[in-house]
């Protein structure tokens, strides 16, 4: 009986060593940082070429598309705040002034350059997020 | 009317508190007064929540805007329909549509079964109604549908988000909650057993076909959600495992390995109390995705905000929910013994049992995903999230290895099979599986996991097609019918087995519509009236932006010509539409091309009125239609495995003998006939677009980094507007393409040209490289062998030690008989 126990804790051992080996080696590639604009801008040099997942309000009139072209430039801000952003691709349908939003790239000197298709936005009419403040 | 409303609320709570109180007191009396009593109270809530859900509806009807969730979900503009279905447009009015369905799925359930199963009744009124009362306990005190504005009403209302003004909105949520809502009944049963001790198979018997009804509306509202997704949102996809959508998920797992697990139990007593956890953990899975989605623990583009208050009443539920069951189950775990063991792991309940521990831990790894910035922003601070490639990366081997595991449980007998039978069985499946490599192969596919797919799909097809040619034979043998008849009257003779052979199909469906995906193309360009872009087979013609209005909206519309091979196939007609109420938000109206073997898919993603520009987003998709297809499949699947026994023996003796073989002849003729397509000759137009460029360029530009050393970002988004790199580079990589390079003679060469690997945005795939690639999946690999070594030398072990203590039962010929007849049972 002992010696089934033994195996079961072994099987036990190499299924949880197994999983959790292979979460490290997967999550290490696919994690972003979430962060506020507010945060990253205190310490901006630390986050300058990290994966960021952005959270903020775009500027009211900042946005700017170049004639012809479907790239973006605009500013977001969270608390006073600041980054400007770039963007090229299709802006979801929330995305627009004063909306809340969450960029997916990267911050670079020139800017946060926000990855095709890395755009989520909310719509502060939508659903219940009325009471919502960022 | 509102003050109606809240009344109707408060009294259905006073009425659920008194309908639970009096079931358990009558129960523990055997008092057959006061049951009945609880009984009658349970049906009342019905209809007290039956009469709130009219006058909700009744406000949304009339433009009652004092209400205050009317006016927020609903104006005097909007259609009829969905003045309606805004009762579960936001959550308040979500969540009493809830118990409005909890009370009829109760009612309905416990009027079913009064009888039968006397014993639980008692208790499973009482925990239903203790369910409900948790719900109408949160809209009374804090998220009242029925609450007004205490001053000025507004004039009108907000109207309904236009995202949701889409009739797949409109019977997504329904469905989804009918199947969350159902998994409450299974749970409910099950406690009532384990409270009253009466563990045996009974309330299962109970609870299979609910758990089954259940299981169809959650799988249907999960594909309704996709569809949504697919038409709606506009972005060429259907699934981004967003936490609102993995919350609908996690259920589904459970329940799906509850359905196979309760055969196990049926047939061999085993797995006593891994059934009854399972049906707690999926009432549990409702009733947290519900807590996700409302509370706002996990963020996601389309949760319904944040609410701390909500998020501590859920959590005290959910805490009391997982005590209390789990308590029982210990409580219980004597009479939860099981009464067999596993003889062998070449059996069928080996098949399911394995069949359970992978879509647990799907469920359990998609939990922890969903969960993973809330969890590691407890423990360090820091919130990180992981993203669609993530998940992708774990789901993809899971998803295929349940493929296989779908394909090889129904070849396995029950008890064991004998190495004669296995090769039997496996014969022609195997075979499909290997024509189907060879042939992906020779068509030199890119994409090995969908070439794996592909065989997979053949392989569990050939297995299910298999069951249904065998069984049809034999009983064509017996009976003497033709072979569609002899195929009907099979699957009457057994409804559950061949309806879940059906499922399969359906299943094997899907998973062709996935592995199509991989297959995906995409191109973003802007055309002036009058140019073209070439998008795979496709040619596509800008001729117009055009305006119009109605009462609610304006809508830009672009007409687009498609031809192919030089003549016009289709016109579409991608639009954005403009709200009034919500004039900054417009909704991207997609046109999509369909066909079985591609959808043809355009997005307007800005049309610029001055210059007649528009700006289109083309996906072509491959094969996804099969996954609708298959969805529909999985419905039919069910409904047949559902059907009541004697309806169907019914219409089957009343057959005539070849009715059958004609009703499908005349059917295939019909659907053959329908497949016309008109052909029109193209125009000649002006080609200025040649944004066509090659695949493997596109996928270079994706992977070598623009250099000017700012961006550090790929070619294909350096995000400075006049990059000196940029377009250089760019050219240098067209020409090499034109050259006809291979990818790698293409990386060497820039890695020549700027002097090492900077160049790549990701590490080679060589030597040391390859390693660290291949490092997770060495990692699987290996764990994979040494787990089921191990499972192997604990099954021999268990036998061996069996086979010593019973040899007086070793009697071959038993064995034999006992074989066979659980092979009738089937």
């Amino acid at each position: 009986m002992t010696h089934r126990n033994i195996k079961i804790v072994a099987t036990v051992a190499v299924l949880v060593t197994a999983f959790v080996g292979l979460m490290y080696f997967t999550l290490r590639e696919g994690t972003e940082y979430y962060k506020h604009v507010d945060e990253v801008m205190a310490t901006r040099q630390q986050w300058e070429g990290k994966r960021l997942q952005l959270h903020g309000f775009v500027v009211p009139g900042s946005i700017y598309v170049k004639p012809s072209t479907l790239e973006y430039q605009f500013k977001v801000q969270n608390k006073g705040h600041v980054v400007d952003a770039s963007y090229k691709g299709v802006v979801p349908d929330t995305f627009k002034d004063d909306s809340e939003v969450v960029l997916k790239g990267q911050l670079t000197p020139m800017g946060f350059h926000t990855d095709s298709n890395g755009i989520m936005a909310k719509c502060p009419s939508k659903y219940e997020a009325a009471k919502k403040v960022g | 009317m509102a003050s109606l409303g809240t009344f109707l609320l408060l009294a259905a709570f006073v009425v659920c508190s008194y309908a639970a109180g009096v079931s358990i007191t009558g129960a523990r009396r055997r008092s057959r007064r006061l049951i009945e009593s609880g009984i009658g109270a349970f049906y009342l809530v019905t209809a007290l929540m039956t009469v709130a859900s009219a006058v909700i509806v009744n406000a949304f009807l009339t433009d009652d805007f004092t209400i205050r969730y009317v006016a927020h979900y609903s104006d005097s503009v909007q259609p009829l329909f969905y003045k309606i279905t805004s009762y579960w447009g936001g959550l308040d009015g979500s969540i009493m549509f809830w118990v409005f369905l909890l009370s009829v799925f109760g009612s309905t359930a416990v009027y079913v079964n009064r009888e039968r199963h006397r014993e639980l009744i008692p208790y499973v009124v009482a925990v239903i109604s203790i369910v409900q009362m948790f719900f109408l306990f949160l809209m009374v005190v804090h998220n009242n549908p029925f609450a007004t504005f205490i001053t000025n009403a507004p004039a009108d209302g907000n109207g309904l988000n236009p995202a949701l003004q889409s009739y797949w909105m409109v019977i997504h949520p329904p469905s989804l909650y009918t199947g969350f809502v159902g998994m409450t009944i299974p749970f409910a049963f099950g406690m009532a057993a384990l409270i009253t001790g009466h563990l045996d198979d009974a309330w299962l018997r109970a609870v299979r076909r609910w758990t089954m009804v259940a299981w169809l509306f959650l799988t249907f509202g999960l594909m309704l959600g996709m569809i949504w997704a697919y038409e709606e949102l506009g972005w060429g996809g259907y699934w981004a495992w967003d936490p609102v959508e993995n919350a609908a998920l996690l259920p589904w797992f459970t329940a799906t390995a509850f359905l196979h697990s309760v055969m196990v139990q049926e047939r061999r007593s085993m797995l006593r109390v891994w059934n009854v956890t399972l049906v707690i953990v999926t009432f549990f899975l409702t009733i947290f995705g519900t807590f996700m989605t409302r509370s706002g623990v996990v963020s996601s583009v389309h949760a319904f905000g944040e609410d701390s208050k909500l998020a501590w009443m859920f959590t005290v539920f959910m805490v009391a929910i997982i005590i209390v069951s789990f308590g029982f189950v210990i409580y219980r775990l004597p009479l939860l013994r099981a009464r067999n063991t596993l003889d062998s792991w070449a059996s069928r309940e080996a098949a399911f049992l394995v069949n359970n521990w992978i879509l647990l831990f799907c469920a359990f790894f998609v939990l922890f995903a969903t969960m993973f910035p809330t969890l590691s922003e407890a423990v360090t601070g820091e919130r990180i999230t992981v993203g669609p490639p993530f998940f992708n990366k774990w789901m993809l081997p899971i998803g295929l290895t349940l493929l296989f595991l779908t394909g090889i449980g129904p070849l396995l007998a029950w008890r064991k099979s004998s190495v004669r039978n296995l090769a039997q069985s496996f014969l022609w499946p195997v075979a499909a599986c290997i024509v189907t490599l060879v042939t992906v192969a020779s068509f030199g596919i890119r994409l090995w996991v969908s070439g794996i797919c592909f065989a997979l799909c053949a392989f569990v097809a050939g297995t299910v097609i298999q069951e249904f040619v065998r069984g049809a034979n034999v009983r064509r043998g017996v009976t003497g019918t033709d072979i569609v008849t002899a195929l009907i009257g099979l699957v009457g003779r057994n409804k559950r087995r061949y309806g879940g052979y059906i499922v399969h199909l359906g299943v094997v469906l899907i998973f062709l519509g996935f592995a199509g995906e991989g297959f995906n193309r995409e191109e973003q360009v802007g055309l002036k009236p009058g140019q073209e872009v070439t998008v795979g087979r496709y040619t596509l013609r800008h001729d117009a932006l055009k305006v119009a209005e109605d009462d609610q909206k304006q809508m830009v519309t672009a007409y687009i010509s498609v031809f192919e091979g030089g003549k016009q196939i289709d016109t579409l007609y991608p639009s954005k539409w403009f709200y009034r109420k919500h004039e900054g938000q417009p909704t991207t109206e997609t046109a999509i091309r369909r066909r079985p073997s591609e959808d043809l898919y355009v997005v307007l993603a800005k049309p610029e009125i001055e210059s007649q520009t528009a700006f289109l987003e083309i996906h072509v998709n491959p094969l996804v239609n099969w996954v609708w297809f298959g969805f529909g499949v999985i419905a039919i699947g069910t409904g047949i495995a559902l059907l009541p026994e004697r309806a169907f023996s019914f219409a089957l003796a009343r057959l005539p003998a070849d009715a059958a073989t004609t009703t499908a002849a005349l059917l295939l003729a019909v659907l053959l006939s329908a497949t016309t397509l008109a052909a029109q000759s193209g125009s000649g137009a002006e080609k200025v677009q040649v944004a066509n460029i090659k695949p493997l360029e596109r996928q270079m530009q994706g992977e070598i980094l623009c250099m000017c050393g700012g961006c550090k970002s790929p070619l294909n988004d350096c995000p400075m507007l006049y990059c000196h790199m940029r377009e250089p580079e760019k050219a240098i990589l067209h020409d090499l393409v034109e050259e006809g390079r291979t990818h790698d003679q293409i990386v060497a060469s820039f890695i020549q040209r700027y002097g090492g690997q900077d160049v790549l945005g990701a590490p080679l795939d060589q030597g040391f490289n390859r390693l660290a690639w291949l490092f997770p999946y060495l990692v699987g690999a290996g764990s994979a062998i040494s787990v089921g070594f191990v499972a192997v030398r604990l099954a021999r072990r268990n036998q061996s030690s069996a086979d010593a203590a019973d040899a007086r039962e070793a009697d071959a010929a038993l064995e034999q008989r006992l074989d066979d007849e659980l092979r009738d049972l089937d």
